[in-house]
């Protein structure tokens, strides 16, 4: 496994397990994690104390464990409406209310959670230290800003301040202990009030404003821009660590779409005239099918990969006993009338009994969407082989298939292109080429029937761009004239929506954003439960059940049966 | 046992002196304890609300189901207020092979006089039905619900009970009492937990007169409980150590409605741990084959982050753990 790879998997695994920790401890069932961005159902939950900005290059788990637990606190214990009422407006004093509001909630941390206490304390000192190693405590409103976040700190948990900066800040907290002297009894006495604490904490935030203002009035103009600059660099670091290591996979690119968010009547298609759907099979020659087939055959064998634990795997996921047919001969249970005569025949003979079965069976369809996109081309023979792999993994265990792709009939635009052109390239489009949906493998065949079909997705001339969201929509459609109960799509792909004839006439995250659109509206309707695998990208930013992979490097047993934990999860 | 039929409750008795509950209520009960009494558990705590629901179908002749998730002590919950009053008690356990024949009676082959005669056996409902006895369906929604309607007459109250076999109508006994727990509502299985349970026919919830629910109780209570169930935790340090445990529990029981977890520590398992903690010196340990060996392989680590939280400690299958290996 690369390392990238690795650190990013950890991550994901970090933050779902902070995300749940949250959800278990205030109890609001649908916080989550988008793209490293923490998301109460569909709203961003902003997070603004400047110590619970982590970074995952600096910082450890424990970190991560104090500010998932402090922001659970916040949850808790904080009145949204009458913290925004009584929050300062001068960006200063705001950041320390900010602050000392979260300060308040960490002291109600419960008794019976001494490993919470630790956690929310080595966050802070975590961040103290920082703060102080990037020589923000250098300058005169930095010295103070730090004093007083460790002063309060230290009053509001009756523990002395961090004993590495105790020095540091002595004279500084000689000068303005006096000063805010009245305000820290305050908070220190107010804690389980918000609005009394407000007050105190308004107090105290106004003077430090105070304080910091005069600071820079009292130098000369060019020393003033100076110390302009210093507040602004120390908010930099306050308010974000900005990250310019890379190390980890990128994020799936997001951004606002003017066009779409403007449009009456939402996405909108310019041409559904070119859109063609076909079985993959008749697109390649029957002989290249054959010779793909067994390259594909040949690599599964070498990368020794154990189908029947990856079966097993899925049917503990997926399958639910059910009540099916008897089992007979049994010694008790229902008398079997067909047996009666036996009973009189050889009386010593005790197998006349029937007893309901009780069978696993998964009522479960599965289709696989793989985005066929330019880029992908490079990943076609380890998608093949793990699609190759799943189908027939999910075909041992009972499970339905279906394996889908889609890319477009040409490149920029193609004749949907041409046609706008003609018309005299009127603005805002919308969707602008011929989309190209593929069938490798339908419901209703076997693996073995598809066998040759499903190895179509080698052919590189398939992958052109890739319009994601009709592509969701159309799957989801597929799926939902089945009769199975439970419906999963897992769509692969490497990439945000990818065109670049509707981007151009459009705008740039036009096709992103009704792909979120889309997977927003059909998890809100629940038939279809969707889930991303991403080829190199963590994909959290569009579906809420997503698995960042790094497939060339990893094709293994292990990242089988982590896809399958991502199917077979059942969660929000 | 023959002349239990005879037994009636004799004098009332203030709950208040009885449970601690604050009411003025008098409940009737027996002086005399027959065998069929349960025995007392004087550790056991009351929910003041069950309490009251069960205590109203002792006196007053309701038909009271107890619904609650496992573990809470549903059945316990009946028996230890009928081990209070003296009340005989019958505890019977539905599953999906009870069968109309164990209920209402069957003819069985006997030997009399040296001969062989076949004679109508009472099942255990027409048994009861005689006799001042509170009879308890444990897992009312396991049974299958074409057999439940051998009790739908009996439901009523002052219902009579028809064994067409005999051609015979029993009255029930003024004293006789009927009483079910179940863990879902009679709507089966939803939450993916409980198998096996039915749908129940809603023209049969209907006929129970109480539905009282005993979830989980206040983190206070439970910690209580443990302590009480546990001697060994009842000073300081063990008050404190109880708070903990049920402090994971409840962590538990929130990331299992948040569908985190499939699995959740009942009131039972932090007892178990508990009295674990008595046979292993190690509450990791002990907390490890309580109850984090039961939960799936995915969700270890979940737990692991509940456990740190309340005790400070890592378990084995932290993600702290994993993210040093790789280091």
């Amino acid at each position: 496994m690369s390392i990238p790879q690795g650190k990013t998997r950890q991550q994901q695994k970090g933050d779902d397990l902070c995300a749940a920790i949250m959800r278990a401890l205030s109890g609001e069932a649908d916080i989550h994690y988008r793209g490293q961005r923490l998301y109460q159902g569909l709203r961003q939950l902003q997070v603004h104390a400047p110590h619970l900005q982590t970074d995952p290059a600096h910082d450890d788990f424990s970190s991560f464990r104090g500010t998932a637990d402090s922001i659970a606190l916040r949850l808790l214990h904080t009145d949204p409406v009458l913290h925004r009422q009584l929050c300062p407006a001068d960006p200063v004093e705001r950041l320390v209310f900010e602050l000392l509001e979260q300060l308040r909630v960490e002291t109600m941390a419960p008794d019976t959670m001494p490993g919470m206490t630790q956690n929310l304390r080595h966050r802070f000192a975590a961040w103290s230290h920082a703060f102080h190693q990037s020589g923000l405590t250098e300058s005169s409103s930095g010295i103070l800003l730090y004093t007083v976040f460790q002063i309060c700190w230290s009053r509001l948990i009756g523990q002395p301040v961090l004993e590495r900066t105790e020095g540091l800040i002595e004279s500084t907290r000689a000068a303005i202990a006096p000063i805010l002297g009245k305000d820290l009894l305050g908070i220190r006495r107010n804690c389980r009030d918000q609005s009394v604490y407000a007050q105190h904490a308004r107090a105290i935030a106004a003077m430090v404003g105070e304080m910091i203002r005069s600071d820079g009035d009292a130098q000369d103009d060019n020393q003033k821009t100076n110390a302009k600059e210093d507040v602004k660099s120390a908010f930099r670091l306050l308010l974000q660590f900005d990250s310019d290591e890379t190390d980890t996979m990128t994020v799936a690119a997001t951004g606002q779409s003017k066009v779409l968010e403007d449009a009456e009547h939402g996405y909108a298609i310019f041409s559904t005239q070119y859109d063609r759907q076909a079985d993959a099979g008749s697109l390649v020659r029957k002989a290249l099918l054959r010779e793909y087939r067994e390259r594909i055959d040949q690599r599964i064998v070498e990368l020794g990969i154990n189908i029947p634990r990856l079966a097993r795997a899925l049917m503990k996921l997926l399958a639910l006993p059910q009540r099916d047919g008897w089992s007979f001969g049994e010694e008790e249970g229902y008398l079997d009338g067909r047996r009666l005569t036996q009973l009189i025949t050889s009386p010593a003979e005790r197998r006349l009994f029937r007893l309901e079965q009780y069978k696993p069976d998964a009522d479960c369809l599965i289709s696989f969407l793989v985005d066929c996109s330019g880029s992908m081309k490079t990943h076609a023979e380890s998608i093949t082989i793990l699609i190759d792999v799943l189908v027939r993994a999910l075909e041992q265990a009972g499970v339905g298939s279906e394996v889908l792709g889609f890319t477009t009939g040409a490149w920029n635009g193609g004749r949907a292109q041409r046609d706008w052109m003609r018309t005299g390239s009127p603005a805002n489009p919308g969707r602008l080429n011929e989309l190209f949906h593929m069938v490798f493998k339908n419901a209703q065949q076997t693996w073995r029937r598809a066998r040759p079909d499903i190895t179509a997705l080698l052919k590189a001339d398939l992958y052109r761009e890739g319009i994601d969201g009709e592509a969701v929509e159309w799957a989801c459609k597929r799926l939902q004239l089945r009769n199975e109960k439970r419906r999963i799509l897992v769509v692969i792909s490497d990439g945000c929506p990818m065109d670049s004839a509707t981007n151009l006439a459009n705008d740039e995250f036009y096709l992103a954003n009704h792909l979120k659109q889309v997977v927003a509206r059909q998890e809100l309707r629940g038939e279809v439960e969707i889930c991303g695998l991403g080829v190199g990208l963590d994909l959290s930013t569009y579906y809420s059940r997503s698995l960042a992979t790094d497939l060339p490097h990893s094709l293994n047993n292990g990242l089988l049966l982590e896809i399958a934990q991502l199917i077979g999860a059942r969660r929000r | 046992m023959t002349d239990l039929a005879h037994l009636k409750p004799d004098h009332m008795v203030s709950i208040r002196t009885l449970f601690g509950i604050d009411s003025d209520l008098m409940v009737p009960a027996f002086r005399e304890r027959d065998d069929h009494v349960p025995d007392r558990d004087d550790a056991y705590r009351f929910n003041s609300d069950v309490t009251l629901a069960i205590l109203a179908g002792f006196t007053r002749n309701r038909r009271v189901m107890v619904q609650g998730l496992h573990g809470t002590g549903k059945s316990t919950h009946i028996e230890q207020v009928a081990a209070r009053l003296n009340w005989p008690c019958v505890r019977v356990n539905l599953d999906g092979h009870i069968s109309r024949l164990d209920l209402v009676g069957k003819d069985t082959i006997v030997l009399r006089d040296e001969k062989q005669i076949t004679e109508f056996q009472e099942g255990i409902v027409p048994w009861a039905l005689q006799r001042p006895l509170a009879l308890i369906f444990d897992e009312y929604d396991a049974g299958r619900p074409d057999v439940m309607f051998v009790i739908q007459r009996i439901l009523e109250r002052d219902g009579k009970f028809t064994l067409l076999d005999q051609n015979r109508v029993i009255h029930p006994h003024p004293y006789f009492r009927l009483f079910a727990t179940s863990n879902t509502v009679g709507l089966g299985n939803l939450n993916g937990m409980y198998h096996g349970t039915q749908a129940l026919n809603h023209a049969q919830i209907d006929r129970w007169n109480i539905v009282a629910s005993l979830n989980y109780l206040p983190a206070a209570e439970e910690v209580a409980i443990v302590q009480a169930r546990v001697p060994a935790l009842a000073n300081e340090a063990g008050q404190k150590l109880a708070a903990s445990m049920v402090a994971v529990a409840e962590l538990t029981r929130k990331g299992f409605a948040a569908g985190d977890l499939s699995c959740l520590m009942s009131p039972r398992t932090v007892i178990t741990w508990a009295e674990n903690c008595e046979i292993f010196p190690d509450t990791a340990l002990a907390f490890r084959l309580s109850f984090l060996n039961k939960c799936d392989e995915a969700e270890r680590s979940l737990v692991a982050e509940y456990f740190q939280r309340c005790f400070g400690q890592e378990l084995t299958e932290s993600h702290q753990n994993a993210l040093q290996d790789i280091v």
